[in-house]
């Protein structure tokens, strides 16, 4: 079994205790990223890479990387543990992936029954984790041994297939996906070429030859395009706080949710290996499915306690799942991870089937911190939910100018120049007006990261066929993705042609 | 879904894509060792964009002419943020990073609500000698420091 000794060297990775340090600062921010209006887990996890990068600039760099993949990993499934306390508290959801908890949630709230819910969608999280925790290591070897196998060719095709899966799903318009993807990509063939070191749309401006930085563009269009949007709009946190009560669930709530949980972790856990499908889906679908299934639909939406459980279980599996991918194949599938692979490049640790081969200790201190962080959680969000709650309160007007200062102090400690600083204020003001105008942002962070390694695999699979564009039909699996590739942009197509409604992913 | 916005975007997309397709005509054609040449990708996603941008110029003609009512925006208070950002950014290695910080977040705070000048004064100054302290005194980070005139 050497799965699970790989394991055991995960857990004495993650149990150093300056890791373990690193865990619980990287869930206790991101419960608060989650739980704060206005940030979500994108520019969260943006937000944190600058400080992660100077607090483990001390480290040795697969040391350091696995620690700060161990925070910013922590961030994130922080975060969506986070946005339940707001639906339910608040009726106003702190991310999209819990929008549907606010139907039963808030219900619950004005019930007097916050606490019970808060709970649930606390030990509901943690289930859903276990699961796909327990999904990621059985399936992370044999996707990666499948992916060792692959050439230039299936790896490019492999890619399309990621980014049309993302494209195809994100957003109100697919033109507009398209064109965020395509522009995305565009912007990452900025700087010096890879292959033949030839300077590309430099113009002479030396900051351009080492490319866009991902982190300032990330930063700018998540982190400064929702805070330029809070100003505009003049978002001002208003609204009545519902009483939390008493946390702990009766033994009558637990067990009414444990099916909902159940198959909420399983379902998250399975769309979020799909790429592109991500959080917000699997919270909606899972609603959905409890509804089927229970005996009493009727009380949905009147604050029934499963329509809490199966929509927090199901988006903490979703982002579970999303890691696989990431790990094993180098694909990103939503707007997170592709933030979260952009750091594992900045610290030379390139994801992907070689990751579990070349940098165990990253891959497997990764996995089994997850299973940490999630203790942690649990441990964590129960007595401190009254605490979380109190942040929800934090004035808006001292938070946006702060957030701009972080941002500004981030890019600047990583880069060292003003340049990005600038480009970070540009990029902020064009995510502003693209999210506003229903352009998603995902896909173009999702082509920034992907571009250069889908080029270098295209060249090189180019330059093994002697330039013949055929090699990618004519390699078996290359085709097949790419057959998969164009259904998953045509199927959906030809339903909306036919008038049928599609469901889309709103958080992309 | 706003008309005239989307005929806006798909026209600088459009320029965008266009650009990228020129300019990658200027650069050079072939690499030593590969048979693609650095300006094939560049030159077809250019194409691509540029595709997609006509698409949606057709898809605009589509939407319905209202648009929904227009909420109010608070232009002003945007504007004299990230005109301070601007400042922030080309004032930060010269006049240093505590400076520019607080003053920064002292407008910020006030910009977005008047009053309680010493709460902004307090948050600002603990904000900025705060991040200065950790990271450059606790992590030996780099930031410029004070105003290049006074070292």
């Amino acid at each position: 079994m050497d799965t699970l000794s790989f394991l055991f060297d995960g857990f004495q990775t993650a149990l150093q205790p300056h890791n373990l340090l690193f865990a619980f600062i990287g869930v206790l921010i991101g419960t608060a990223v989650g739980v704060l209006p206005g940030i979500g887990p994108m520019s969260g996890v943006a937000l944190l890479i600058p400080v992660t990068a100077s607090m483990t600039s001390g480290l040795s760099p697969e040391q350091a990387a696995a620690s700060s993949i161990i925070l910013l990993a922590g961030v994130y499934y922080g975060a969506m543990y986070g946005g339940s306390t707001t639906s339910i508290l608040l009726n106003t959801p702190g991310e999209s992936s819990s929008v549907v908890t606010t139907l039963d949630g808030y219900q619950m709230a004005r019930q007097g029954r916050a606490g019970a819910a808060l709970a649930i969608a606390a030990i509901g999280s943690f289930v859903a984790g276990i699961v796909s925790l327990i999904g990621l290591v059985l399936l992370a070897e044999p996707l990666s041994n499948v992916a060792l196998k692959f050439g230039p060719a299936e790896y490019f095709s492999l890619m399309l297939l990621g980014l049309a899966a993302v494209s195809g799903l994100a957003g109100k318009s697919m033109t507009k996906a398209w064109i965020m993807t395509v522009f995305g990509l565009l912007l990452s063939t900025i700087g010096l070429d890879n292959v033949s070191g030839v300077a590309r749309f430099t113009y002479n401006i030396s900051y351009l030859y080492g490319g866009l930085e991902f982190l300032t563009v990330a930063v700018g269009l998540f982190a400064l395009g929702e805070v330029f949007k809070s100003i505009l709009h003049n978002e001002m946190n208003s609204g009545e706080i519902a009483k939390i009560g008493r946390v702990l669930p009766t033994k009558a709530d637990l067990k009414e949710s444990a099916g909902p949980i159940a198959r909420g972790s399983l379902l998250g856990f399975f769309i979020g290996v799909l790429p592109g499908a991500g959080a917000t889906l699997a919270s909606f679908f899972s609603y959905i499915l409890e509804k089927k299934v229970s005996k009493h639909p009727e009380k949905f939406g009147q604050g029934t306690i499963a329509g809490v459980a199966a929509p927090e279980s199901a988006n903490n599996g979703a982002s579970g799942g999303a890691m696989i991918p990431l790990l094993t194949l180098g694909i990103p599938g939503s707007g997170t991870t592709a933030i979260l692979m952009g750091a594992l490049i900045m610290y030379n640790v390139q994801p992907g089937p070689l990751l579990f081969d070349e940098h165990p200790a990253v891959a497997w201190g990764l996995i089994a911190s997850m299973f940490i962080g999630n203790v942690m959680l649990l441990i964590l969000n129960m007595p401190l939910v009254k605490v979380f709650a109190k942040i929800i309160q934090t004035p808006t007007k001292y938070l946006l100018p702060l957030i701009i200062a972080i941002s500004v102090f981030g890019v600047y400690a990583v880069q060292v120049t003003t340049f990005d600083v600038f480009l970070l204020l540009a990029f902020g003001l064009l995510g502003y007006w693209l999210a506003e105008h229903d352009y998603p942002l995902a896909p173009l962070v999702l082509g920034l990261v992907l571009g250069p390694m889908i080029e270098n695999n295209m060249r090189r699979a180019l330059t093994a066929s002697n330039g013949d564009y055929l090699v990618f039909f004519e390699k078996p699996i290359s085709l097949v993705l790419l057959v998969i590739a164009f259904l998953w942009i045509a199927v959906p197509f030809v339903m909306k042609l036919r008038g049928k409604s599609v469901v889309i992913n709103e958080d992309m | 879904m706003n008309k005239t916005a989307d005929r806006i975007a798909a026209v600088a997309f459009l320029a965008v894509g266009a650009l990228f397709m020129v300019e990658s005509l200027r650069i050079s054609k072939s690499a030593y060792g590969s048979a693609v040449g650095p300006n094939v990708f560049p030159f077809l996603l250019g194409l691509v964009l540029v595709l997609l941008s006509i698409k949606l110029l057709f898809e605009t003609r589509n939407y319905s002419g209202a648009t929904g009512e227009k909420l109010p925006r608070q232009y002003k208070k945007f504007l004299v943020i990230f005109i301070a950002a601007i400042f922030y950014a080309a004032l930060l290695e010269t006049v240093g990073y505590v400076i520019t910080t607080f003053l920064f977040l002292v407008i910020g705070f006030q910009t977005m609500e008047k009053g309680a000048l010493w709460k902004s004064i307090a948050i600002a100054a603990g904000f900025s000698l705060g991040v200065y302290g950790l990271y450059v005194k606790l992590l030996q980070g780099t930031l410029p420091s004070w105003p290049i005139w006074f070292q």
